[in-house]
């Protein structure tokens, strides 16, 4: 019997021996493959590809008439993207009080410099958003063997918010000329001096003389079909022509129509979704319809890190129609507003604040108007602004009371009402709505509060829609309902009795 | 009456003015900033002082070249602002912004590198370059203070060089925060040695191959120790000295490719690479009378005349003997030009013909001598074959041979 156990025992203890060494073999067979991993060498030389945008600060060179050797295309732009990813790495390790990404863009000996500001800011629980927003470089000097190169960057355009314990204490804006010394060292251009020149607070605002728009008797569109999604797959010349011209014969004047941020591509805007967009302009000018465009619609992330990219997609947009007969003028935001709660008042006003300066410097020769909510909201940056615009979903007895006080408010400038209207849905879902001749009730009286008071106006909207992404208002069914039912013309394309007021009668 | 009611309005308006005066004062807070020099040192401590009415909790922004700081003041009957030290040291233009509520003040002082210098960084390139005066290499240099500024423009720096006999200085200044001169070559090849100096401070030493531009065309010559044509010895191929349109010779390792084309217009080469500007290359002499034309290149930059070699034939004639069943073929003796015999591994060849066509080829080299062939039985059976001996351009010619 004890024998018995003893065998068992050793048994156990073989096993056992035979368990350990087995684990150590494991151990040191996993030490030594962790040991033989390593970065990939295709990574070496470089020749990744590069991520998305994140950095698109205006920048013009100017005329190349640089010392030492003579420059081409492929060195100043690796210069150029080197240069302005320095920039950017800056402001980051300024925002995080970290140096992810300082070693690739400076020098060793920069780099100190650097990381005090960082560490003293850590120290003082500072931090700073920051970006620039417009780069004019000369080159003076690219050297004989293309190793070190100096530029003059003039009205560097820098936006910094100082945030100090979580709280916003300080916006600055500044105009600066650095002198920079550019060293090319392991494939990077790294900045080996940096010296500020010169350097002034900065201020775009300048006196403007306000573009007038009068007789503005218009309406907001999407088509029928593809509500919010109007230059998409489905986009149809025909659909638009017809409904402009209906919109021409009810005796309107002028469309809105919106230009979706990211279904436009970003910084990086869709050559076939713009060249659409420039045929519904096309259309609207054989319809006598002049078309105010809304940029920047379904955009919420105002980030100081984000204005160079909304204005790369500004510029493409501006650029492409800013000589096109039938602009009218440029709505900024769409109720931007509606953001101040989640992304800070002071923020959005910046953005807007810049982007008006960045629209109005691409295209000076057309009205811009930003789209407020409600009026409690227009009287911001009216100073800025060719006209003041916003939108009207209260009772109509209200809004000439309202209207003339902000009137009084505003000296000197067009106020236009951009979006009006009323739902006609009542259903299931708002079992108390209102009726189609409550709607055509709604817009008979509005129309006369117009005539009275001599209000330009833009109604919401032409179609009674049948789906509605859930983007607009939600998922939820009596917003949806109600949404699909501001039209003066109901799904099955009959006229509605509200379509009777659409515009004033001459 | 006029003159009353002028005093009163007089006095009315001093009033007024002093009341709005006094307002003002109420309702704003007042800095001033004492401090008045406005241009530093880098390395200086700067202070900024303001005189305060109201409110003392104040902040102020300051950024220079690198960024941005938040300071807080040292409050006594003044404000004291104490710029850091990682902003005073960087040269360029520092900004401020007193902050008080939602106003500022704002102004900007300039700091400027010291006038000591502590380092010439100094960067050199290409590295080597053509002589002949149009090929040249930069020297760019950018001289810093001990806080790593680059000095002020205009400061002078002194390029020295020597190359040869000639020692040269040069005085450039500084533009744009870095000096540069481009160094050109002269005719000679050699090596430049450049160190720089600027006030007072000299930097190491560097130096610029000056290496040859490319070489000109150049002759050719042929030596062997003797003309026969005993396909043993070698002939030996040499260059002149190649040179350059400036008589420098040409670096060491230029490739010469040495063409050959013999009476059959074939053509064989041969390369070598220089040495002190020559380049020597060898082949083996023919084993039959030839003559060889020869002509050299340097691929894309040069070339030589053409020379001409004859080479005589060694080999009258020889003999050949059959063993009984004519199986065993002997080729030899073969004699050379003393009647020597050649040195082995002179090729013979034999042919074999059936019913007019070849059937095999067999080389042999010879050994002492001589050359031997074995036909073997099972490889040629009963027939009659045609026997073609060929060595040293002679060929033998045996028809009507017979195997068993």
């Amino acid at each position: 019997m004890s024998s018995y156990n003893k065998n068992i025992l050793r048994g156990i203890i073989l096993l056992s021996y035979v368990l350990i060494i087995a684990l150590v073999i494991y151990g040191v067979a996993a030490i030594f493959s962790y040991l033989n991993t390593g970065a990939d060498r295709s990574t070496m030389p470089h020749t990744e590809v590069k991520q998305a945008d994140q950095y698109l600060p205006e920048l013009t060179w100017s005329p190349l008439a640089n010392e030492g050797r003579s420059m081409d295309k492929e060195n100043l732009k690796a210069i150029e993207d080197d240069y302005l990813d320095a920039w950017y790495v800056r402001y980051v390790a300024y925002m995080t009080n970290s140096m992810g990404g300082v070693d690739d863009f400076y020098t060793e000996s920069v780099r100190k410099h650097i990381r005090n500001i960082v560490s003293m800011n850590s120290d003082n629980n500072t931090f700073i958003e920051a970006t620039t927003l417009a780069h004019h470089p000369t080159l003076e000097f690219f050297s004989e063997d293309g190793q070190l190169a100096v530029l003059t960057d003039h009205d560097v355009i820098e936006y910094k918010r100082i945030f100090n314990d979580k709280k916003l204490i300080a916006e600055i804006y500044e105009k600066s000329t650095y002198r920079v010394t550019l060293l090319l060292e392991d494939g990077f251009w790294r900045i080996r001096h940096l010296v500020r020149m010169e350097s002034a607070p900065y201020s775009a605002e300048q006196e403007i003389n306000p573009i007038t728009v009068s007789d503005i008797k218009g309406i907001n569109y999407y088509p029928q079909a593809t509500p919010w999604d109007m230059y998409g797959n489905h986009f149809n010349e025909a659909i638009i022509n017809t409904d402009f011209e209906i919109i021409k014969n009810a005796g309107l004047n002028s469309v809105r129509i919106f230009v979706p941020y990211e279904d436009f591509g970003k910084s990086n805007v869709s050559k076939d979704k713009l060249e659409k967009l420039v045929r519904v302009l096309d259309i609207a000018e054989t319809q006598h319809l002049k078309v105010l465009i809304t940029l920047f619609d379904f955009y919420g992330d105002y980030s100081v890190r984000d204005w160079t990219l909304t204005q790369r997609h500004a510029k493409s947009i501006v650029n492409a129609l800013k000589s096109h007969n039938a602009l009218l003028g440029w709505d900024i935001k769409n109720e931007p507003n509606l953001d101040f709660k989640s992304r800070g008042e002071d923020l959005v006003i910046a953005w807007l604040d810049n982007m008006v300066d960045f629209v109005r410097s691409q295209d000076p020769n057309h009205a811009i108007t930003i789209g407020w909510s409600n009026v409690k909201s227009a009287a911001l940056l009216e100073d800025q602004l060719d006209f003041v615009s916003f939108h009207y979903y209260d009772q109509e007895d209200q809004l000439p009371e309202k209207y003339q006080a902000l009137k009084a408010n505003i000296k000197n400038k067009s106020i236009v009402i951009t979006e009006y209207g009323m739902s006609s849905y009542s259903g299931f879902w708002k079992p108390f709505g209102n009726s189609e001749d409550d709607q055509a009730d709604y817009h008979q009286s509005m129309q006369t509060i117009f005539s009275d008071n001599n209000i330009q106006f833009m109604s919401w909207t032409l179609y009674d829609f049948v789906e509605i992404p859930k983007e607009v208002v939600g998922r939820l069914p009596w917003r949806q309902n109600a949404q699909k039912h501001f039209g003066f013309i109901d799904e099955s394309r009959a006229k509605k009795p509200s379509f009777k007021y659409i515009s004033t009668k001459e | 009456m006029s003159l009353k009611s002028l005093h009163i309005s007089l006095i009315t308006l001093a009033l007024l003015v002093i009341g709005l005066i006094t307002k003002q004062d109420n309702s704003n807070h007042n800095y001033t900033l004492i401090t008045t020099s406005k241009v530093y040192t880098a390395g200086d401590d700067i202070t900024l002082e303001f005189t305060f009415e109201g409110n003392p909790d104040v902040f102020m922004y300051c950024s220079n070249s690198y960024g941005p700081l938040i300071l807080k003041p040292e409050i006594n009957n003044s404000l004291k602002f104490e710029i850091p030290n990682i902003l005073s040291n960087k040269s360029g233009i520092l900004n401020w912004e007193l902050h008080f509520g939602s106003k500022r003040n704002s102004g900007q002082i300039e700091i400027l590198p010291k006038d000591k210098i502590n380092s010439i960084e100094t960067y050199i390139g290409p590295p080597s370059i053509e002589a002949g005066g149009t090929d040249y290499s930069m020297l760019v240099t950018v001289p810093t203070d001990d806080l790593d500024n680059p000095l002020i423009d205009s400061t002078k720096v002194a390029i020295k060089r020597q190359f040869l006999e000639i020692r040269e200085l040069d005085d450039i200044y500084i533009k744009n925060g870095i000096g540069y001169k481009c160094l050109y070559s002269d005719d000679k090849s050699g090596r430049m040695l450049i160190s720089t100096e600027c006030l007072g401070l000299n930097s190491k030493e560097f130096d610029v191959n000056i290496v040859p531009a490319i070489p000109t065309h150049f002759t050719i010559s042929a030596n062997r120790i003797h003309s026969y044509a005993d396909g043993n010895q070698m002939t030996t191929f040499k260059t002149s000295i190649i040179k350059d349109r400036f008589n420098n010779v040409v670096s060491d390792g230029t490739f010469v490719t040495f063409f050959v084309t013999n009476k059959a217009g074939l053509k064989a080469k041969t390369s070598g690479t220089t040495m002190g500007g020559i380049a020597t290359a060898k082949l083996l002499h023919p084993d039959h009378e030839d003559q060889w034309t020869v002509k050299a290149y340097v691929k894309g930059m040069a070339n030589s005349e053409v020379i001409t070699l004859n080479y005589e034939q060694v080999i009258t004639d020889f003999e050949v003997s059959f063993s009984e069943d004519h199986r065993l073929i002997t080729v030899g003796p073969l004699q050379s030009f003393m009647n020597q015999y050649v040195p082995n591994g002179l090729d013979v060849t034999l042919k074999i013909y059936k019913d007019g066509a070849i059937e095999h080829q067999m080389i042999e080299q010879s050994i002492d001598g001589f050359a031997n062939f074995k036909l073997n039985k099972d490889r040629y059976p009963r027939g009659r074959y045609k026997l073609e001996i060929e060595a040293a351009g002679i060929v033998k010619s045996f028809a009507d041979i017979n195997y068993e």
